[in-house]
C-alpha cells in the first residue's frame, strides 16, 4: 500500500531530495487499511516508544506543576517560586540556579499558546458571564488583604480576571497533561512487558485511553483563607477529551506559534496567515533541525527528556553519525514521529464510523473525513517521516 | 649558532625522517615532525627572549666564509623586521604539521613541510643577498611539490602556475642582486644599505623595478596574482595556511628588506605611484573577493587586498608606517591562518566551499557552530575591528601612511570596508539560514548529517584567536620586538641618501 504514486505532488525541494512522498489518498488508504501513518518499522517502533517513555515522565513534572502553580500560586504578583512545587529548600535553590531542573518554562510556554488559540469550551466559558461569576469571589477574596492587588484591581478591573483566565489554562493542561503522562507511561511499560509490538497497537492504546478519559470532567478550584473557591465548577461540564485534549492537537500539533525558532516570518509580506485558523507552525510542521538553539522552545523539551531516554533509543541515537552530541534533534525527530502516532489516535478516535466498516455511504464519509484532515497535514512533516533510514 | 640552528632543527628533522630505516606510519611522521617543529618555536621564542630590543641593529650574526670568489657568505642575523616574522614561521609552521591528518606518502609530505620551515626560516635570517636569494628558491621546489601531490582536482595546473610565476620572480631577483653586486664594484652580496649608494638613479631604479616586480609576484600584487587564488584553491589546509600565513610574507619582507632598504633614493622616486598600485591591488582584491563564491578563493582574493596594505605603508615610508608594515604581515599571518584553518574544517566536513551550496552551519546541533563563531571572530578581525589584531595593525598603516599618501590611504580604508562586506556575505551564506549541507545527489536528504569538530581540531583556530585577541588588546607585546628597528630602518635610509648626495626629501614625518 504504500506505493509511490505518478499523481504524488513533487518532493518538497527544501527537504529532501527524491524523498518518497504519498498523495493524501494513499494515506487514507493506509488508515482505512488499519495501517498506520508513521511507517511500521522496529526502528520506528522503538523511537516512538521510547520517546514517548520519557516524554511521560517529563509530562509528569509539568503537570504536577502547572496543577501545583493553578491550585497555590494564585494570584501572586511575583511567584519567584512558582517551580519549586512547595519544596523550597537552599539546596533546591542552589540546584535551580545551577539549572539542573526541569524547564517548566516549556509547559508554560504551551499553557499560553492554547490560551492563545483558544478553541473549545474552555475558550467559552472563559469568556461568559459564569466565568466573572466564579471569579469575582475568588478574587475579592485574594485581594481583601492585599493592598496592592486590591489597588490594582482597582485601576485594572479586567488584570487579575485575564490572569485567573491564565491560570485556568495552567489548570486545564495540568489535568490533560496527567492524563497523558500516565497513559505513556502505561505505554512504556506495557512495551517493556512485551505486550507492544507494534505501532498500530501504540495508536490503538493511546486512543484507547483518550476514549477511556474522554468524559472526565475538568474542574479547578482554589482554596483561599480557608475557604474553597470553584473556578471551573463540575457544573460547566468541561471533560477532558473536547475541551482540552482537542484544542490541545489543534493548538499544539497543528497551529503552534510562529514566533520562535530560526526562519523569521514577515507579515506584512503576508507570510503569516491572516486567519489564525489557517496557521501551520505547530509540531507537525516543525523543523527539528533548529531545536538545540537558545530561546527556540523545543529545546526546553527535548533538553528535559535526554535525561530520561530508555536505553534501546539511547543505543538507536549513539550508532548515529554525530553519536549523542546531537541528541536533541534525534530526539525532536523521533518526537514528532511520536506525535503523528497520537494525533493518528486522535483521528481514528474522532472517525464517524468504525474504519472497516461495508456500508458505502459510511466509507464516503469516512474518506470525506480523513481526507479533511490529510488536507491540514499536507504540509506537515509527514512525507518526511516516511523516510526509512 | 643560535639562529643556524632554528634552520638546521626541521632541516635535520627533515633529514631524519626521509632516511628513516623502518617503514613510518603517517602517526609517527607527524610525531617527529611536531618534535622537530615545537623544538624550532622554543628556539625562536628563546631567540625573542635573549633578543635586545633597544638595539635597532642586527643581532646574533653568524658568519660563515662559504664561496668567497661568488661573494657568498653564510651571513644570518636577525633584527626587529625579521624576528616576529621567524616566530609567525616557526608557530604556523607546527600549526600546518599539527593539522595535517591521514596524507598518503606521509615520509615526503612531512619532510617538504619542514624544508619549508627551515627555507623561510632561512630567508628571514639571511643577511646576504645569495643566501637569501637560495632559501628564497628553496621553498619554492616543496611548496610545489605539496601542491601538486597533494592538492585538489586542478593541482597539476595551479601547481605549474604557481611554479611559472614564482620562478620568474626568483630570475628577477637574482637578476637585481646580480646587478647590484656588479654596479656596485664590491663584489660582495653581503646585506648593507649602502650597496647601491654608488648608482645613479637610472640603475637604482631599473634594479629596484625588477625587485619589486620579483616580491610583488610572491606578495602577490594586482595584476600578478592570478597564481594565488588557484594555488589556494588546490593547495591543502594545512599548506594553504603556511601559504598565506607565511609564503607570501617572504614577498613583503623582500620589499621591505631590499626596496626601500637598499634603494631609497628610488623608492623615494616610485613611492607615489607605488601608493596608487596598493590602492589597486587593494580595491581589485577586495572586489574579486565580494564575487567568489569559493570561500577558499574568497579568503584568497581577500589576501590579495590586504597585502596590498603592506605596499601603502611601505611606500609612504614613515617612521609609523614601517612599523604598519611588519605589524601588518603579522596580522595577515595569523588571521589569514586562521581563516583558512577554518575554510579547511568547513570542506573536510561539508565536503564543499561552495558557497551556493552551504548554508546555516550555524545550527546549535547538527552543524559547526564553533567554526562559525570563530569564523566571525576571524571576520572581524581581518576587517579591523577594534580589540583584534587586525585593527591596530591597520591602524597603524591608515595612521603611518595618511600624512604622505592622504587620497590613497582613504581609498584604502575603503577596502577595510569591503572587507567587512565580503565575509559578512560569506558568514551569512555560509552559516545562517537553514542547514543544507548535502550535494545534489539524488537520494541524499538535505538534513545529511555531518561529523562534529573534535576539541583537538579546535585547539589551533583557538590558539590563533587568543593571539589575535592578545595583541589587539595589548599591542605592545608584538611592537616592542619591531619599534626600535622599524624606526631606525627609514634614518638608515635617509642617512644612505645623504650620503649619496641627494636630497633628503623622504620622510617628512621623522
Amino acid at each position: 500500500m504504500t506505493k509511490t504514486s505518478s499523481e504524488t505532488k513533487a518532493p518538497s525541494k527544501t527537504l529532501f531530495k527524491a524523498a518518497p512522498v504519498y498523495s493524501s489518498s494513499d494515506y487514507i488508504d493506509r488508515l482505512v487499511a488499519g495501517e498506520t501513518l508513521l511507517p511500521e518499522t522496529p526502528e520506528n517502533l522503538k523511537e516512538v516508544v521510547g520517546v514517548l517513555d520519557a516524554y511521560g515522565i517529563v509530562l509528569d513534572a509539568y503537570s504536577i506543576n502547572l496543577n501545583y502553580i493553578a491550585e497555590h500560586q494564585f494570584l501572586k504578583l511575583v511567584p519567584i517560586f512558582k517551580y519549586f512545587n512547595g519544596e523550597i529548600t537552599p539546596q533546591k535553590i542552589l540546584k535551580h540556579l545551577w539549572h539542573d531542573r526541569i524547564n517548566y518554562e516549556y509547559a508554560e510556554y504551551v499553557m499560553r499558546t492554547m490560551m492563545w488559540h483558544g478553541g473549545g469550551g474552555l475558550e467559552t466559558y472563559l469568556d461568559s458571564d459564569d466565568f466573572w461569576a466564579c471569579c469575582s469571589p475568588a478574587i475579592q477574596a485574594k485581594i481583601r488583604l492585599n493592598p496592592i492587588l486590591r489597588s490594582l484591581n482597582a485601576t485594572f478591573p479586567n488584570f487579575l480576571p485575564e490572569q485567573v483566565r491564565q491560570l485556568c489554562y495552567y489548570s486545564g493542561l495540568g489535568q490533560f497533561w496527567r492524563v497523558m503522562s500516565d497513559a505513556f507511561m502505561y505505554l512504556a511499560r506495557s512495551y517493556n512487558q512485551g505486550k507492544i509490538k507494534s505501532l498500530a497497537e501504540v495508536v490503538a492504546l493511546v486512543k484507547s485511553e483518550l476514549v477511556a478519559n474522554a468524559t472526565q470532567p475538568i474542574t479547578y478550584s482554589v482554596e483561599i483563607g480557608g475557604t474553597q473557591y470553584d473556578i471551573i465548577p463540575e457544573s460547566v461540564g468541561l471533560t477532558f477529551l473536547p475541551d482540552t485534549a482537542v484544542p490541545y492537537v489543534e493548538t499544539i500539533f497543528l497551529r503552534g506559534a510562529p514566533f520562535f525558532g530560526t526562519v523569521s516570518y514577515n507579515a506584512q509580506a503576508q507570510q503569516v496567515p491572516i486567519d489564525q485558523a489557517q496557521f501551520a507552525y505547530g509540531a507537525l510542521f516543525a523543523d527539528p533541525l533548529p531545536i538545540g538553539g537558545a530561546g527556540i522552545p523545543p529545546t526546553l523539551l527535548m533538553q528535559d527528556m535526554r535525561h530520561y531516554v530508555p536505553d534501546y533509543l539511547r543505543e538507536i541515537y549513539q550508532r548515529s553519525k554525530r553519536g549523542q552530541d546531537d541528541i536533541r534533534v534525534q530526539l525532536g525527530q523521533s518526537f514528532q514521529k511520536s506525535m503523528f502516532c497520537v494525533t493518528e489516535a486522535a483521528v481514528r478516535g474522532m472517525m464517524p464510523y468504525a474504519p472497516d466498516t461495508e456500508d458505502p455511504k459510511e466509507q464516503v464519509l469516512n474518506r470525506d473525513y480523513l481526507s479533511g484532515w490529510m488536507k491540514r497535514l499536507s504540509e506537515s512533516r509527514l512525507d518526511v517521516v516516511q523516510i526509512k533510514d | 649558532m643560535l639562529l643556524s640552528s632554528l634552520l638546521l632543527i626541521p632541516a635535520l628533522g627533515a633529514l631524519i625522517i626521509s632516511l628513516w630505516p623502518s617503514q613510518l606510519e603517517p602517526r609517527q611522521a607527524r610525531l617527529g615532525s611536531l618534535i622537530t617543529l615545537s623544538i624550532a618555536l622554543t628556539l625562536s621564542l628563546y631567540l625573542a627572549s635573549q633578543f635586545d630590543i633597544s638595539n635597532p641593529g642586527f643581532q646574533f650574526a653568524e658568519q660563515i666564509n662559504w664561496l668567497e670568489p661568488l661573494g657568498l657568505t653564510y651571513s644570518l642575523a636577525v633584527d626587529g623586521i625579521a624576528l616576529p616574522l621567524v616566530i609567525i614561521n616557526s608557530l604556523l609552521s607546527l600549526v600546518s604539521v599539527y593539522i595535517s591528518g591521514e596524507v598518503k606518502r606521509p615520509r615526503l609530505y612531512y619532510v617538504m613541510l619542514l624544508l619549508i620551515s627551515s627555507a623561510v626560516s632561512g630567508a628571514f635570517l639571511a643577511h646576504n643577498l645569495m643566501l637569501f636569494f637560495i632559501f628564497y628558491e628553496l621553498e619554492l621546489i616543496p611548496l610545489y611539490l605539496l601542491i601538486a601531490i597533494w592538492g585538489g582536482a586542478r593541482r597539476g595546473y595551479a601547481a605549474t602556475k604557481f611554479l611559472i610565476y614564482t620562478a620568474f620572480s626568483g630570475i628577477l631577483i637574482l637578476g637585481a642582486f646580480l646587478g647590484l653586486g656588479l654596479l656596485s664594484g664590491t663584489g660582495s652580496f653581503d646585506y648593507d644599505p649602502a650597496l647601491a649608494q654608488t648608482l645613479t638613479m637610472a640603475q637604482q631604479t631599473v634594479l629596484m623595478g625588477a625587485l619589486l616586480v620579483g616580491f610583488g609576484i610572491k606578495i602577490p600584487l594586482v595584476p600578478f596574482h592570478t597564481w594565488l587564488p588557484d594555488a589556494h584553491v588546490e593547495a591543502s589546509t594545512p599548506v594553504s595556511v603556511l601559504l598565506a600565513g607565511v609564503l607570501l610574507k617572504l614577498g613583503t619582507y623582500g620589499i621591505l628588506r631590499f626596496c626601500v632598504g637598499l634603494f631609497p633614493d628610488a623608492w623615494l622616486q616610485l613611492s607615489p605611484w607605488l601608493a596608487w598600485w596598493a590602492v589597486v591591488s587593494v580595491l581589485y582584491g577586495s572586489l574579486a573577493a565580494i564575487a567568489q563564491t569559493d570561500m577558499k578563493k574568497m579568503v584568497a582574493y581577500s589576501s590579495v587586498g590586504h597585502m596590498g596594505y603592506i605596499l601603502l605603508a611601505a611606500a609612504a615610508a614613515t617612521p609609523l608606517s614601517i612599523l604598519g608594515t611588519e605589524m601588518q604581515m603579522v596580522s595577515h599571518g595569523l588571521i589569514s591562518a586562521l581563516m583558512f584553518l577554518l575554510v579547511g574544517i568547513v570542506h573536510k566536513k561539508a565536503g564543499t566551499r561552495d558557497l551556493t551550496i552551504l548554508s546555516g552551519l550555524m545550527a546549535p546541533e547538527r552543524g559547526l557552530p564553533f567554526v562559525g563563531s570563530v569564523m566571525i571572530l576571524g571576520a572581524m578581525a581581518s576587517a579591523g575591528i577594534p580589540g583584534m589584531v587586525g585593527f591596530i595593525s591597520e591602524f597603524i598603516v591608515f595612521r603611518g601612511s595618511f600624512e604622505q599618501y592622504a587620497p590613497q590611504t582613504l581609498l584604502c580604508m575603503v577596502g577595510s570596508g569591503l572587507t567587512a562586506v565580503y565575509f559578512l556575505l560569506m558568514i551569512n551564506r555560509v552559516f545562517f539560514g537553514r542547514l543544507n549541507v548535502s550535494l545534489p545527489q539524488l537520494g541524499t536528504p538535505v538534513d545529511t548529517l555531518i561529523s562534529g569538530v573534535k576539541w583537538r581540531d579546535r585547539l589551533p583556530a583557538l590558539a590563533l584567536v587568543l593571539l589575535i585577541f592578545a595583541f589587539g588588546l595589548q599591542p605592545e607585546w608584538m611592537t616592542r620586538w619591531m619599534e626600535s628597528t622599524t624606526t631606525t630602518f627609514v634614518s638608515t635610509a635617509q642617512q644612505v641618501a645623504v650620503q649619496s648626495g641627494e636630497k633628503p626629501q623622504m620622510n617628512n614625518a621623522l
